[in-house]
């Protein structure tokens, strides 16, 4: 799981290429380095961030490529840093995925060739290096060497005395981005947005070779092409807005993302939603099923969406953690529609789900927040959540706009099966106009909830509980705060409690209630009066204050109707925050982890 | 060339609007007063914009972002915030030889810019813009020798204003200005205008006379006047926007700027000097007019409502009614006669049905107005208005 980029361009390389893995650095940042190749090949690494990093310097170097990593195979040392070379120094490459085969490939490899890093990544310059040394060029040298991977890969190598840049493409995401005078690779569009927004996906099998006047691309060997589509984000969206932290301005963002989520989609004066998918009303009211895929905060939204779906739009709903799902159980292919959540779409966990519903023949529809991604190709049609790019590796704005538009998908389901009543609707759209309104009245509070952060901040951990819609945003919040604080977090249904998780409780451990609209507060309390008789202090999230006389600490949010509980998490996710702040975290790139997780 | 934006002020007499939002946010013609300025440096020699931002900066950091248009925009906090001298030398470190000064809180056109800047690549001196305005004695009156400004005192006495002239707000510097900030202090706080007062004592302060477009918004009713006078200006779009619904049935009239996903039910009339902002929803047969409405408010049905502010997220009742008209009004220890205020309602208030507002009355964020109040006078934040 990593970042790559690059740069054929008359500006300077070094430098170019270096901001672009700033740009990246959210995707991975536990290493990172860069290859400047002209007649010769620099090489500069580190065993730590971007930062730490010189832009290197090259009076010949016509193209450059870099790296900033999140490790999988092997230590984040600098040995194991990418570029990698071959044995002659002449080859880099840096690479995201990973190659299933390495293991054979070294051995067969190790014969000739010295390694000298534990990555799988280094087979590949030292591929290019035996068929370069057939006298080839560097584009022949790369079809030949991926014809030998196995895996998953975006790779991007130069040669020393080879012009340009050679790419490849087989699952993990790569785009290409073109300027008037220049060309960027990118494993997204952040690492050069602010240089074009022109850019050019490529698909699994592409082979491309760049040079300073022209771009070719291959697949299976033959010339391909491939549009160029314009992206309508533009750099300022990826800087941080004098905020201190990308989640903090992401977590301000909420109102205008919200009213982005949707803008155009609901209907008032008919009472209907507008979304822009292809679901034949026949096929809609035959559904049996809906399964939903997804990873980490998304699979939050669509424990959510289930609860929503279920009760509104009259089909069973399953939520499957992607990397554990199969398509089983006898299921109807032609009647369970499958719906995958991912904010970058490209989460690998999500697209082999996916891959396996399509396999079984059902219908595919995906959730995303990032045009153009894989996701968007693979599913058989897409909802856009419209966030805008989220930076923060702590999803903050893009849960909040998953069940914003999970929301929309609901009434629109509920409505074309006939099972949401004129009242029902009119509920789920009001409560969605006065999501972004609510949410604004939360950020508005936010110096109240930082200092009842900055009061419980020390405590030896956290307990989130809820029910029905407050169950997910417990999980979610717990999720948050752990992600940033690394405290020690655990979301549970509040009736779970005294099954065992009640023996965790104790006067030094906080218990947050969800106790909003729409998550059963009465029965909550009963949970709260547990956990209070073995003294643990009860923070308490709700509108409807008579349901807080026990708690010693409440937030009080706007009565929001069926969303309310989105609006607590938006509390909690504040709440996150400043518990991580008090204590100095690097919030926006915590230990371990990264942003989208492209590998299994 | 930077130009260094003062936006940390409080405006604690548009209360109850700027507990939730600092002055220069607040909107007219669907605009914040800010972005009208920032809109404004586009067209100059402007390269890059620093925004002094205080307590508040959120809403204002959360707007613009990192840029606008070609402009770069990047803030610089004021805590604590000691005065408009102080504001500036936060900003020192980021600025060079010759730099724009202005205030974030007045709506000014691209010339006033262009005029400083030419002035000061003239002289090389400290310029200050100066506009004639009719009541000139409520703000910094200057007194002039041509060119020159000789003398500068702060809401004279009207028989004492010694010119119709008064400072615009808008200067070019360099880091002279530093050391006269650096001079002054008074009750532990640095205004530029002292400073400047202070400056000129001894040193030559270039005056640039301008005609051009300003607006000052000190009192709740004057967002009204220049609402108004924005709207049907190039300043304000008064084409619908795709994402926003308006029932043929309902008139929305030229002279009104409407936002994002804003509805506009059956029968209802939007009629001159309205600005509606974004994921507003107007009720069915309700007229608004002269009317400012900020975002994501519910206005039910049947409702009148004239002269009025209404603040973000607020619910009004079917059958409000605000009907406009003159008041005196006052505000901290100052009261204003027979200025046009239907009301002025907070954020996130939530009225019942049948409410009548009376003109003048001003309610606080998150009051609660049951149905069928008659609400006049001032209104606390967070009250509950009962009937009696």
């Amino acid at each position: 799981m990593c970042g790559i980029t690059g740069y054929i361009g008359p500006d300077d390389t070094g430098r170019i290429v270096h901001q672009g893995l700033k740009n990246l650095e959210y995707r991975g940042y536990d290493s990172a380095g860069i290859a400047l190749t002209g007649e010769t090949l620099t090489l500069t690494k580190t065993a730590g961030e971007v930062d730490e990093l010189t832009a290197p310097q090259s009076a010949d170097a016509t193209v450059g490529i870099g790296h900033t990593r999140w490790s999988t195979h092997g230590e984040p040392t600098e040995t194991n840093a990418h570029p990698h070379t071959d044995c002659t120094g002449e080859v880099a490459v840096v690479h995201n995925g990973i190659i299933e085969n390495y293991d054979a490939l070294k051995r067969e490899l190790s014969e000739q060739h010295i390694f000298q890093s534990e990555t799988d990544t280094e087979v590949i310059p030292h591929l290019i290096e035996t068929h370069l040394a057939d006298g080839i060029s560097l584009l022949g040298a790369v079809q030949r060497t991926t014809e030998q991977l196995d895996g998953s890969y975006a790779i991007a190598a130069t040669a020393a005395g080879h012009d340009g840049i050679v790419v490849a493409r087989e699952d993990s995401p790569l785009l290409i981005g073109h300027s008037d005078d220049a060309t960027f690779i990118g494993s997204d569009a952040t690492a050069f947005i602010e240089h074009t927004n022109r850019v050019t996906y490529l698909e699994s099998g592409d082979i491309a070779h760049l040079t300073t006047d022209d771009i070719t691309i291959y697949n299976g060997g033959e010339p391909v092409e491939r549009s160029t589509d314009t992206l309508d984000w533009d750099a300022e969206a990826a800087g941080k807005s004098g905020y201190e932290h990308y989640m903090l301005k992401e977590i301000h963002e909420q109102p205008r993302a919200l009213r982005q989520a949707i803008s155009g989609r609901i209907n008032d004066l008919a009472t209907s939603v507008t979304l822009e998918v292809d679901l034949p009303t026949e096929y809609v009211q035959s559904i049996e099923e809906i399964q939903i895929i997804a990873c980490g905060t998304s699979y939050h939204a669509g424990l959510y969406a289930k609860d929503l779906l279920e009760t509104h739009a009259g089909v069973k709903v399953t939520v499957h953690i992607a990397s554990e799902y199969e398509f089983n159980g006898d299921r109807d292919p032609w009647r369970t529609l499958v719906l995958a959540i991912t904010q970058s779409g490209e989460t690998a966990d999500t697209l082999s789900a996916l891959r396996e519903a399509t396999r079984a023949g059902a219908r595919t529809l995906a959730l995303t927040n990032t045009l153009g991604s894989t996701v968007t190709r693979e599913a058989d049609d897409t909802v856009f959540i419209r966030a805008g790019p989220e930076i923060g590796v702590a999803a903050t704005k893009t849960f909040v706009s998953q069940v914003a538009t999970t929301t929309l998908l609901t009434v629109h389901l509920g409505q074309v099966r006939g099972t949401l009543s004129s009242r029902a609707t009119t509920e789920f759209l009001e409560s969605l106009r006065n999501l972004p309104g609510a949410v604004q009245q939360v950020l508005d509070q936010a110096p109240t909830i930082k200092r009842a952060a900055e009061t419980y901040a020390d405590s030896e951990a956290f307990f989130y509980i809820g029910r029905k819609a407050g169950y997910p945003v417990a999980l979610e919040s717990a999720l948050k705060l752990k992600e940033i604080s690394y405290d020690h977090a655990e979301g549970f249904a509040a009736g779970e409690l005294k099954h065992g998780p009640l023996a965790l409780v104790t006067p030094e451990t906080p218990v947050i209630a969800i106790l909003t609209d729409q998550a059963a507060a009465e029965k909550t309390v009963n949970n709260v009066n547990e956990v209070e008789s073995r003294g643990a202090p009860v923070i308490g999230v709700a509108s409807d204050l008579a349901v807080t006389s026990d708690v010693d600490t409440v937030f009080e949010i706007p009565a929001c109707g069926p969303l309310e509980p989105v609006v607590a998490n938006v509390v909690l996710q504040l709440f996150a925050y400043y518990v991580a702040n008090e204590k100095g975290r690097p919030i926006d790139k915590p230990r371990n982890l990264a942003k989208s997780v492209t590998v299994e | 060339m930077k130009a260094v934006v003062l936006a940390a002020g409080k405006g604690r007499r548009l209360w109850p609007l700027t507990e939730n939002r600092p002055k220069p946010m607040l909107p007219v013609a669907n605009r914040p007063i800010l972005e009208h300025i920032i809109d404004a440096l586009t067209q100059t020699a402007i390269t890059e914009v620093l925004v002094v931002v205080g307590s508040d900066r959120d809403r204002i950091q959360s707007h613009f972002e990192d840029s606008y248009g070609d402009l770069e925009i990047s803030y610089i906090v004021q805590e604590p915030q000691l005065g408009t001298g102080h504001a500036l030398l936060q900003a020192e470190s980021h600025l060079g030889d010759s730099f724009i000064a202005l205030n974030g809180d007045r709506v000014i056109d691209t010339a006033i810019i262009d005029a400083v800047i030419d002035r000061r690549k003239e002289t090389n001196e400290p310029v200050m813009a100066i506009t004639r305005i009719e009541q000139p004695n409520q703000y910094g009156v200057v007194e002039l020798d041509r060119q020159t400004v000789v003398g500068l005192e702060e809401q004279p006495h009207p028989d004492r204003t010694k010119s119709d002239y008064i400072n615009a707000g808008v200067y070019a510097f360099g880091p002279e200005i530093f050391a006269a900030i650096r001079r002054i202090e008074t009750h532990g706080e640095q205004a530029l205008t002292d400073a400047l007062d202070t400056f000129i004592d001894d040193q030559r302060l270039e005056a640039v006379r301008y005609r051009g477009t300003w607006l000052d918004v000190s009192e709740p009713w004057d967002l009204l006047t220049v609402n108004t006078a924005l709207l049907g200006t190039e300043r304000s779009s008064n084409a619908t926007p795709e994402s926003a619904t308006i029932d043929p049935s309902a008139v929305v009239r030229e002279s009104t700027t409407v936002g994002e996903n804003t509805v506009v039910h059956p029968q209802a009339a939007v009629l001159d000097g309205v600005s509606i902002g974004d994921n507003v929803s107007i009720g069915a047969g309700t007229t608004v007019k002269n009317t400012i409405i900020l975002s994501d408010v519910t206005i039910k049905s049947e409702t009148v409502m004239i002269d009025c502010i209404v603040g973000a997220n607020t619910t009004l009742g079917p059958n409000t009614t605000v009907e406009g008209g003159h008041a005196d009004v006052a505000l901290s220890d100052t009261v204003h006669h027979d200025v046009t205020l239907g009301g002025l309602i907070g954020d996130n208030v939530a009225g019942g049905g049948n409410v009548t507002i009376t003109p003048g009355t001003i309610i606080g964020n998150n009051a609660t107005l049951d149905s069928g109040t008659y609400v006049s006078g001032r209104i606390d934040d967070r009250s509950h208005v009962q009937r009696g």
